[in-house]
């Protein structure tokens, strides 16, 4: 297997008013090339933080971090990323498929192919038709289905989600996490997901990192042997499904 | 059908304008001012008629409505550009936001007297009174606006790899929309008020200049007639605003 991202000794050090805030302690990990990485902890250890380094949004205060073996400096080629607050993420004075558009600029599709791409990427994700709709004229669900589409349309190779699921009602959520799951197996796409929802990190998850502490470390590492095709009722009736989500839950809350 | 279902179909405003010319009727003739010099209602609304029968009053009107226009297409042009620069810029924000609320909070009055010597009692100093009067707060919040745009939405298009340019011109500008559509708004009615004010104390041509024609020549009713020219100009300017910013931007309704 090949590593798509590599994360190496990152410390992350803010400063402040009351002295420098550690928040992130010699994190190392990689992740393999098409997997699907949740990163769990207890709420305000730092899952944001690392997810921002990954996006090169800001540089680590001291490690690297690489993607496709090349150390990043800003936010690296073939990155896409999904956030929770979609109403914030999307322009309302775009419809969907000109939010989709553009990102594509730096791709220099055409006209045709950019039609296409706009197209077969709502279609994925069960948006067909409502590429001339504002955002504002969707509900939440599909408001981050078109989120989605946008980062699907730019074919990225890695997908960068933060609590994607957490501004839905529950039955939306189930149907979307079944979406990201279609979309990896679709496009072979490496996901790290940032998620407070243990149930959701193990349903979706190849491995699922633990952060954990003041500064934060990486806790655990658990692997999910799962098999896929993984499906809401028979993976989370699972008996491995619910000693899983025990064990990570314990660690998230500090009992294992 | 019932009288009651009548009245409903009538707009509110028609029935409160009625009720307000009722009342001035009345105070003008058997209430506290019917020995003033105060015309009554119906006076002013038939000097009123009477003048928009005259090409001196249509020629009074466009003057003021063309130093209004004029004063504030400038200042519009000036203010959005300067405004965004400033807003892009924590630095420039902050050392001009010292200068620019100083001059915001001078009234325009005060510098009539500079702008007489300067342009004399002429469309020009309308003009530069008017902008005067705008350019500053329509600047400020122009800035505010473009400062306002929120953080994850810039980050998103810099994952997305968006240049700064794009970020402006995509993000960062439609953000401020809303606040220069309210900076717009109080700066159109300002406009008015100032041409205005620029005829009355200033001399310059216009419906504020007949304002104090008709007054030093006691014709009181045509004083109120005015009045109620600039009144209607100014529900005029209010609604055509509006009606602009609702397909401008549309998106803030939802």
């Amino acid at each position: 297997m090949t590593i798509e991202i590599s994360i190496r000794n990152v410390c992350m050090e803010f400063p402040g008013a009351d002295g420098v805030k550690h928040v992130l302690d010699n994190i190392s990990y990689d992740v393999q090339e098409h997997h699907f990485v949740s990163i769990v902890g207890p709420s305000g250890v730092g899952k944001t933080t690392l997810l921002r380094l990954l996006t090169g949004l800001m540089p680590p205060t001291s490690g690297e971090i690489h993607v496709s073996g090349q150390r990043i400096s800003g936010p690296p080629k073939g990155l896409a990323v999904v956030l929770q607050d979609y109403t914030r993420s999307l322009m309302p004075w775009l419809t969907v498929e000109k939010n989709i558009a553009l990102t594509l600029r730096k791709q220099k599709l055409g006209r045709a192919n950019m039609r296409e791409r706009i197209e077969s990427s709502l279609e994925e994700v069960g948006l067909a038709g409502t590429g001339k709709s504002y955002p504002w004229q969707l509900s939440g669900g599909m408001q981050q289905r078109a989120s989605i589409a946008r980062a699907l349309a730019t074919r990225p190779d890695i997908l960068v989600m933060d609590e994607p699921f957490a501004s839905v009602d529950a039955q939306t959520r189930f149907d979307l996490e079944d979406l990201v799951l279609k979309v990896r197996d679709d496009f072979g796409i490496t996901t790290v997901m940032v998620t407070h929802d243990i149930d959701e990190a193990v349903y979706l998850s190849d491995e699922i990192v633990v952060l954990h502490g003041k500064p934060a470390q990486v806790r655990d590492v658990v692997t999910v042997d799962i098999p896929f095709p993984r499906s809401q009722m028979a993976t989370r009736n699972n008996p491995h499904f619910a000693e899983l989500r025990t064990h990570v839950y314990a660690m998230v809350r500090g009992l294992e | 059908m019932h009288s009651v279902d009548v009245l409903r179909r009538v707009p509110p405003w028609i029935i409160s304008t009625l009720v307000a010319l009722l009342v001035w009727q009345l105070v003008a003739t058997v209430g506290p001012a019917a020995e003033s010099s105060i015309p009554t209602a119906s006076e002013a609304v038939l000097a009123l008629v009477r003048m928009l029968g005259e090409g001196a009053t249509w020629l009074a009107v466009w003057e003021t409505i063309q130093m209004a226009g004029l004063g504030f297409i400038i200042a519009v042009l000036i203010a959005i550009p300067v405004g965004v620069l400033i807003g892009l810029s924590s630095f420039a924000f902050r050392s001009t936001k010292f200068t620019f609320d100083f001059f915001k909070v001078i009234p325009p009055i005060v510098i009539i007297p500079i702008t007489i010597l300067v342009f004399g009692p002429s469309l020009q100093m309308g003009i530069f009174l008017v902008v005067f009067a705008i350019v500053f707060a329509l600047a400020i919040q122009t800035a505010y606006g473009v400062r306002d745009v929120d953080p994850v939405l810039l980050e998103t298009m810099r994952c997305y790899r968006q240049g700064v340019l794009r970020q402006i011109w995509y993000a960062r500008l439609p953000s401020a929309g809303p606040f220069i559509a309210v900076g717009i708004r109080i700066a159109a009615a300002a406009a008015l008020i100032v041409a205005v004010v620029a005829g009355l104390i200033g001399g310059a041509p216009g419906l504020g200049r007949e304002l104090l024609l008709t007054q030093a020549g006691g014709q009181s009713d045509q004083t109120f007639a005015i009045v109620l020219l600039l009144g209607i100009l100014g529900v005029l300017v209010s609604r055509g605003i509006g009606w602009a910013q609702r397909r401008v931007i549309f998106w803030t309704a939802s």
